[in-house]
């Protein structure tokens, strides 16, 4: 299941994201964002992913908003841009 | 999913409907009958996009808040030259602290994704003789008979009963698809967007994966939709365009090529209507064609140094 959400991503980011260009609000982005809960939390990792999706709106100021470890609760930086 | 989706039918069907009755005010009520169809889809099209404009002048006002930011940026993009995640980070940070925000969000996306699903129901409904929302008796069956240069508005590339004529006219619609946000998207990177020496090789590389993705993308999914929703989508596609023009034209970002040529273009106007801007040295730069050159050069960069003389 994160296997499927993983490459899902992926695909997403590599084939779909170009088109609309960039304009997530945050950072890192939303799909890198989802990419990361899922593989920290799993199940509970979509539904941080979707209350992320929602936060970034045009009323949203944005800003640097990483997943956290769950173990040391340090903010995951994977290699993403 | 249909239940959930069920008041956005009644919403889009509405629309058209509304947009059918008012054509024929102008199209004769039983005639013209393809016009009227064709017409209500792109009626539909820019109720959406009017609907998304306050979100976009949203977006240039903080485009343009940016101008203050630049040194900001400047100064960021030198200290983290080798670490791009360092940069985006920081970049961000900043957007936050001046509460402005030049990137858009998915919203305009998200927002728009159930509209057009809405309508691909809605119109494949009509091809199936099935009714959505107030699309429905009579209307249905002359929607069913509802043609855009020959092409049946509810058939698709795909279906058995399609016509050589429709797969032209598909086909035209998705080359004009992949056309319009190649452009686009081109138009936004050679004259929107202000140079940036990290990230430029990035987006030419983006550039470049879209020029061959794009008719790919649009030419698997197109042959499944009906010639409505390609309608809807080439006409979204043009409008967005047409806006995007307007605002590289008129309100550039700063930094951008196309701010340095409305820069000069003002300048030149200036200069051909004799208004100085700073009201000085108006006698001699009038007479004197050597500095008038001068001028229009110095004016381009900077207002502010103007108004310090």
């Amino acid at each position: 299941m994160r296997k499927i959400f993983a490459a899902a991503i992926k695909i997403y980011q590599k084939w779909i994201s170009p088109l609309f260009g960039p304009r997530c609000k945050y950072y890192p982005s939303c799909s890198t964002y989802a990419a990361d809960a899922v593989s920290e939390y799993g199940a509970k990792g979509i539904a941080m992913a979707a209350w992320r999706l929602v936060r970034c709106n045009p009323w949203s100021h944005g800003g640097v908003d990483y997943v956290l470890s769950k173990s040391s609760k340090q903010p995951i930086k994977t290699g993403a841009n | 999913m249909g239940s959930i989706l069920n008041p956005l039918y009644y919403a889009v069907s509405w629309v058209i409907v509304t947009f059918h009755s008012a054509f024929g005010l102008i199209f004769g009520k039983d005639s013209h009958e393809s016009i009227k169809w064709s017409l209500s889809i792109i009626g539909l099209v820019i109720v959406i996009r009017i609907i998304l404009i306050p979100l976009f002048v949203k977006q240039i006002k903080s485009q343009r808040a940016l101008t203050a930011l630049q040194p900001h940026m400047k100064e960021i993009q030198k200290k983290h030259k080798d670490d791009r995640q360092k940069q985006s980070e920081e970049m961000m940070k900043l957007y936050k602290e001046h509460k402005t925000n030049p990137l858009a969000s998915c919203f305009p996306i998200l927002a728009q994704a159930p509209i057009f699903f809405a309508l691909f129901t809605v119109l494949n409904g009509i091809a199936r003789d099935t009714s959505h929302g107030f699309l429905r008796g009579d209307l249905l069956k002359s929607a069913q008979e509802a043609k855009f240069f020959g092409a049946n508005l509810s058939s698709t590339f795909l279906s058995s009963d399609t016509n050589s004529q429709t797969k032209l006219v598909t086909v035209a619609l998705i080359v004009f698809m992949s056309a319009t946000t190649f452009t686009t998207q081109r138009q936004l990177m050679v004259k929107g967007m202000p140079k940036m020496d990290s990230s430029n090789n990035m987006m030419l590389q983006q550039q470049k994966i879209m020029l061959y993705v794009f008719p790919v993308i649009f030419a698997v999914s197109g042959v499944n939709f009906p010639v409505g929703v390609l309608l809807y989508w080439s006409t979204t596609n043009l409008w967005t365009f047409g806006q995007q023009y307007y605002v590289i034209k008129r309100n550039p970002t700063p930094g951008s090529p196309a701010y340095d040529e409305l820069m000069k273009k003002r300048a030149a106007k200036n200069k051909e209507s004799g208004i100085n801007p700073t009201g000085e040295e108006s006698g001699t730069t009038q007479t004197d064609p050597n500095n008038l050159g001068q001028k229009q050069q110095r004016q381009q960069p900077s207002k502010k140094k103007k108004k310090k003389k």
